[in-house]
């Protein structure tokens, strides 16, 4: 011991790894626990993605090129498509304003304010991403200034791709629902049953980074292709908001619970352009 | 504008965080191979230059410390990752240098082993901590795609950041040293 305290170089090392681990602990744990960053972290972070927004200006006029060329070749194939599809939307439309308008007077009827499926959107671009392959974190244009909240569901491609997890005054982090992050919460959701009954669960990733939805009853009643959406119960998110499709059944690796696969809806890929889901009834 | 001069080289460090960001996200779909992706390694690659291009300024190694507290930050909301990473790798790229041969293909050497030791070492911090749960597997087939991407990196950044730590070093005015 005594030894140990006259070598320097020896103390110096083991002061310093211990700082490290005490650094790292605190800020792991103020990041998990608190729901607005520091006024230095929020600073320092918008100042980063100010940067981050006039790089992407070029980067994204170069890269909307290369797309553009490449969605012109596939124009004719899209264009067959999109007729085949045409044909169903003005029916679905005009239904679509029929249910509205009997919903609003239904919950006009029984003096409903908000119900779990309310929601604002807010529109905000993708302006940079965590460099690792691992941590599926995504920086966002809009912060708290814009109405956003850590925990707030986020929106790409017609389906959920992941929650805010840190929101600055001009910028916030979004953590890819595909994450493995153990303290990440997770989408609590449900899916109708060809019986009519609704399933609920949560949505949790598997070994190989595809989404699961687990801890469900009955499991085994959902048909592939069956759609998963939030259900509203988590807290955080609001009803309704989709989330895949069901696309495999298997119990899992104890044969004890049913693991159910999903595509996700979302394009969680490439998300340019994102959707933050401001829930409105109160949490 | 000799203040400018001594600062050069942390504006462009700034600079490699923001491009970091955005490359990544561009590139991501580009560098993912199956169910395994490399990551975007510019920020440590421009330090572990700026280490074995300028071997005696030591005010590099807390331009180093700086920047991997705000990359940290920014990118994951925790200090340790790139915190610890930057100085050390700055630091140990100075002494490695003394002896190095002052040769692209020594370098890049050092940069690709100085890449896969990072890759490994925020694997560890982040199955550690619990952001992210990846296999032995995951991280030994991360670890051969980021050595091509480590390469390309190291090609387009050699050049800038060898003129930038010669002519520029941080807080550090040649001009002064100039009749």
């Amino acid at each position: 011991m005594k030894k140990f305290l006259q070598n320097k170089k020896l103390l110096s090392t083991f002061i310093v790894i211990i700082v490290i681990f005490a650094v790292l602990g605190g800020s792991v744990s103020l990041r998990n626990k608190r729901n607005a960053p520091l006024l230095v972290q929020s600073l320092g972070n918008d100042i980063v993605a100010l940067g981050s927004r006039i790089i992407d200006v070029p980067v994204g006029f170069i890269s909307g090129g290369l797309n553009n060329a490449h969605e012109i070749l596939n124009a004719q194939d899209e264009n067959n498509h999109l007729k085949r599809q045409i044909t169903n939307l003005g029916q679905t439309k005009v239904r679509n304003a029929s249910l509205e308008k009997e919903n609003r007077q239904l919950k006009a009827a029984l003096n409903l304010k908000d119900t779990l499926s309310g929601y604002i959107l807010i529109n905000a671009s993708v302006i940079s991403r965590a460099p690792d392959t691992w941590s599926d974190l995504l920086t966002i244009n809009k912060g708290s200034s814009s109405g956003i909240k850590k925990n707030m569901a986020v929106m790409c491609g017609g389906g959920v791709i992941g929650r805010i997890v840190e929101a600055n005054a001009a910028s916030s982090k979004v953590e890819l629902i595909t994450t493995t992050d153990e303290s990440a919460n997770r989408f609590s959701v449900q899916a109708d049953v060809a019986n009519g009954k609704t399933v609920h669960g949560i949505i949790t990733v598997t070994a190989n980074n595809q989404l699961a939805f687990t801890q469900v009853v009955d499991g085994r009643k959902l048909k592939a292709g069956t759609r998963v959406y939030t259900s509203g119960m988590g807290g955080n998110s609001p009803k309704g908001l989709l989330i895949g499709t069901v696309t495999q059944t298997t119990r899992d690796s104890f044969g004890l619970s049913d693991q159910i696969r999903i595509k996700p809806a979302g394009d969680i890929s490439d998300p340019s352009v994102v959707t933050v889901i401001e829930r409105q009834v109160a949490n | 504008m000799s203040i400018f001069r001594k600062w050069v080289l942390a504006i462009g460090l700034f600079v490699a965080i923001v491009v970091d960001g955005v490359c990544s996200f561009y590139l991501h779909q580009f560098m993912d191979y199956g169910s395994f992706g490399a990551a975007s390694l510019i920020l440590p690659i421009s330090v572990m230059l700026i280490g074995l291009f300028d071997d005696t300024n030591e005010n590099e190694i807390w331009l180093a410390l700086g920047t991997g507290i705000v990359a940290d930050i920014y990118f994951y909301g925790f200090i340790g990752v790139y915190a610890v990473f930057l100085p050390l790798s700055c630091w140990i790229c100075q002494k490695i240098a003394r002896f190095l041969p002052e040769i692209f293909w020594a370098r890049l050497i050092v940069v690709l082993l100085g890449t896969t030791i990072f890759v490994a070492y925020s694997w560890l911090i982040f199955n550690m901590i619990g952001i992210a749960t990846t296999s032995i597997h995951g991280l030994l087939m991360s670890l051969l795609v980021n050595q091509g991407w480590t390469a390309g990196f190291f090609v387009c950044l050699y050049w800038i950041w060898g003129n930038l730590a010669q002519d520029y070093p941080f807080l550090i005015d040649l001009n002064a040293y100039r009749v």
